[in-house]
């Protein structure tokens, strides 16, 4: 009998639970809440009237955004807070600050953005924050500025993943090359990590060549062709993105001495040869809870009063986070690829076409 | 008259090889190949030279239009745009079940048409090349993330059922030229041909020395430049339709950058910003060398933080060493 009582009351709490998390409604008086980060989850995660938090990226067509800001418009939804995806087309570092500048003329509530350059960054970001709005970064980050938190798929862990199963896979002996696009820090840091790893635990396998490819397929291809002359045992080709890596497998196709090509990054054209064996392995992170937890830490940022942290920072009135989190890492694998193919994800979301996934999410 | 004329000598011929303005370049271009010789022995191998001629080829389609407009007196920086919408107006056509070559022919003709766009809103409005092409950069580049939302194409599983349009961009004649190449090679010599013994094409050069005095001469100055930037454009549309064939689909960032490696080819090879001036040929050294040096630094290992710095420093040089010995030819023969 006792156990049946457990059972129900705990049935009756979780229900309760899953109500408070779907609860859309503003408190009557967040005032009250303020001190009580209890309280708070007792009614709900909520934003107020109005709240607007964008996504803020650079070469805003790049179908890698896409998922993370699914992510971030499911947890906008669940906030009830608006949502806009937005950005530059350019890969211009100076195109990218002011489309955050433009954003932030708006005022907005937050902004989660991912840097094309950490240094181009820090002014814009602390002057945000200055002016009140929140400012979490994804993806690749502005450590020197004071954005609150960080959200990405580590991006050491990538390139020694990556290290490490291109590798095994060659027996530990023979050459590799990367593929980079210098000076984004995320792409420089898998590809710093990949040769780091190679060095530290494969003595028999050479970093041959380190070439700046520019995410442009005849660059990659031009890349392999070339080192595979002076290399002939080129056995693995490394790229932090998903563009440049084309063109290697297409090089390393018509080659046909089975150098392995991967990248972190996903499409079409990538799952489709990795479907069809001239790509050796794709490195996914999570985007979608990159965007998720991304939008929750950007939210926790705006507001604080829902948090007690054990520290000092909330009475000093410092960014009571300053956090990083780790969303994930996936190896795609043929046998897993159809799970990634971005049209039919946003399907399988309830979405008519990938731009209605990418759509302004407005509340009622 | 020819039996009477003197047979020119060996100084004759020198001389009037020195008095070409891309012999300098093409002297450069020999030299630097026989560094690369003796330094590394992995340059000069029938692997890596069709790895050259496989590189050359896609930019060198993009640089042949590139200078048709620069002679013009302008410049088309919306050439890797209008590539990649070629590239998306294709793909879709074949994904929505229209026969490649029809589809390919739709690509080019969007290219065309671009073309036409651009060159009506420069003469008829008297805009400059530089602006109108840079916001037609980004206008055709928005073009293609409309059209395909932003997400890449892939052709990788349609491409095995058509295997000639897969050759296209892939296959080889003999086993060793590459396809591109012999595609490339046929639109240069044309191009060069043509710009040097046709009157039509005389126009360019004249329109883009004096627009004015074209003009005044009976040169309908507007269609010259409009025709040049079709010509481009629609070069550019191959250029893609091959590069969608090679690279097995569309990415949206395709042809990013390109316009910068055709505008530098053409003025490393001489041809003038100014209008006027240059050859085909030369503007295509020009790529060549630009390529040599990628192709160097790939064999020679040359960390990637270092690439770009060498590839212009080299550039520079190069263009200011073409420039001394053409002002030291000038003082020769004034």
């Amino acid at each position: 009998m006792k156990k049946r009582i457990l059972a129900f009351a705990l049935t009756l709490v979780m229900i309760c639970g899953l109500t408070a998390c779907g609860k859309t409604e503003i408190p009557a008086d967040n005032s009250e809440n303020n001190d009580s980060a209890v309280e708070a989850t007792a009614t709900g995660l909520a934003g107020a009237e109005g709240e607007t938090y964008y996504m803020n990226v650079f070469v805003s067509g790049v179908e890698y955004w896409f998922p993370v800001y699914a992510g971030m418009k499911d947890a906008c939804k669940q906030l009830n807070v608006n949502c806009v995806y937005g950005g530059t087309t350019e890969y211009d570092a100076q195109a990218q600050v002011e489309s955050f500048e433009a954003m932030l003329a708006k005022n907005p509530t937050g902004i989660l953005c991912s840097p094309i350059n950490e240094e181009a960054f820090v002014e814009p970001i602390n002057r945000a924050i200055e002016q009140g709005v929140a400012v979490v970064t994804y993806a690749s980050d502005s450590p020197n500025s004071n954005r609150q938190a960080y959200v990405t798929s580590d991006n050491t862990n990538e390139g020694a993943t990556a290290a490490r199963a291109v590798a095994e896979d060659m027996g530990g002996q023979g050459s590799v090359m990367v593929l980079r696009n210098p000076g984004q820090s995320n792409h420089d840091i898998r590809c710093d990590s990949f040769i780091a790893t190679i060095e530290a635990e494969y003595p028999n396998i050479q970093v041959v060549a380190d070439v700046a490819t520019n995410q442009n397929e005849q660059a990659g291809y031009d890349a392999v062709m070339s080192t595979y002359q002076k290399y002939p045992d080129l056995g693995g080709v490394f790229c932090p993105e998903g563009v440049s890596i084309v063109g290697a497998a297409t090089a390393a196709k018509e080659l046909g001495t089975g150098i392995r090509c991967l990248c972190v990054d996903t499409n079409d054209t990538l799952l489709d040869m990795l479907k069809d064996g001239d790509m050796f392995s794709l490195l996914c992170p999570d985007q979608y809870m990159q965007g998720y937890l991304g939008m929750m830490s950007l939210f926790i940022a705006a507001h604080p009063e829902n948090v007690n942290p054990m520290n000092e920072r909330k009475a000093n009135g410092e960014n009571i986070m300053d956090i990083s989190i780790d969303n994930g890492l996936t190896i795609i694998t043929p046998e897993t690829a159809d799970y990634y193919y971005v049209a039919d994800y946003a399907a399988s979301l309830g979405y008519k076409d990938v731009n209605d996934m990418l759509s302004e999410y407005k509340t009622k | 008259m020819n039996e009477i004329a003197p047979k020119p000598g060996i100084k004759g011929i020198v001389k009037k090889l020195s008095d070409v303005r891309e012999t300098s370049l093409l002297m450069i271009i020999i030299l630097c190949a026989v560094i690369l010789t003796f330094t590394n022995e992995f340059f000069f191998t029938t692997a890596n030279l069709q790895t050259v001629l496989g590189s050359i080829s896609i930019n060198g389609i993009l640089t042949i239009g590139m200078i048709v407009v620069m002679i013009t007196g302008g410049l088309d920086l919306s050439v890797g745009s209008v590539m990649c919408m070629s590239m998306a107006f294709a793909a879709q056509a074949i994904l929505s079940g229209v026969p490649p070559l029809l589809a390919c022919l739709i690509g080019i003709a969007a290219s065309a048409l671009s073309g036409l766009l651009i060159g009506l809103v420069v003469t008829k409005l008297k805009l400059s090349h530089f602006i109108v092409t840079l916001c037609f950069m980004g206008i055709y580049r928005g073009v293609v993330y409309v059209m395909t939302a932003g997400k890449s194409i892939s052709l990788v599983s349609t491409l095995k059922d058509m295997p000639k349009l897969a050759f296209l961009g892939s296959g080889y004649i003999g086993s060793y030229i590459p396809f591109t190449f012999v595609i490339f090679a046929l639109l240069a010599v044309a191009a060069d041909l043509y710009a040097r013994r046709s009157t039509r094409m005389r126009k360019l050069y004249y329109t883009g020395s004096n627009e004015l005095a074209a003009g005044h001469s009976g040169i309908n100055t507007d269609r010259v430049k409009i025709g040049a930037c079709v010509a481009c454009s629609t070069l550019a549309g191959v250029a893609g339709i091959i590069y969608m064939s090679k690279y097995s689909g569309v990415s949206t960032s395709a042809g990013t950058g390109l316009e910068m490696t055709a505008l530098s080819a053409a003025v490393i090879g001489g041809v003038s910003m100014n209008g006027g001036k240059g050859t085909v040929a030369g503007g295509l050294l020009g790529l060549l060398f630009i390529v040599l040096i990628q192709d160097a630094m790939n064999l020679f290992s040359v960390q990637a933080f270092w690439q770009d710095l060498i590839r212009y420093v080299i550039v520079l040089l190069a263009v200011i060493l073409d420039v001394v010995q053409e002002t030291a030819r000038k003082k020769k023969n004034s």
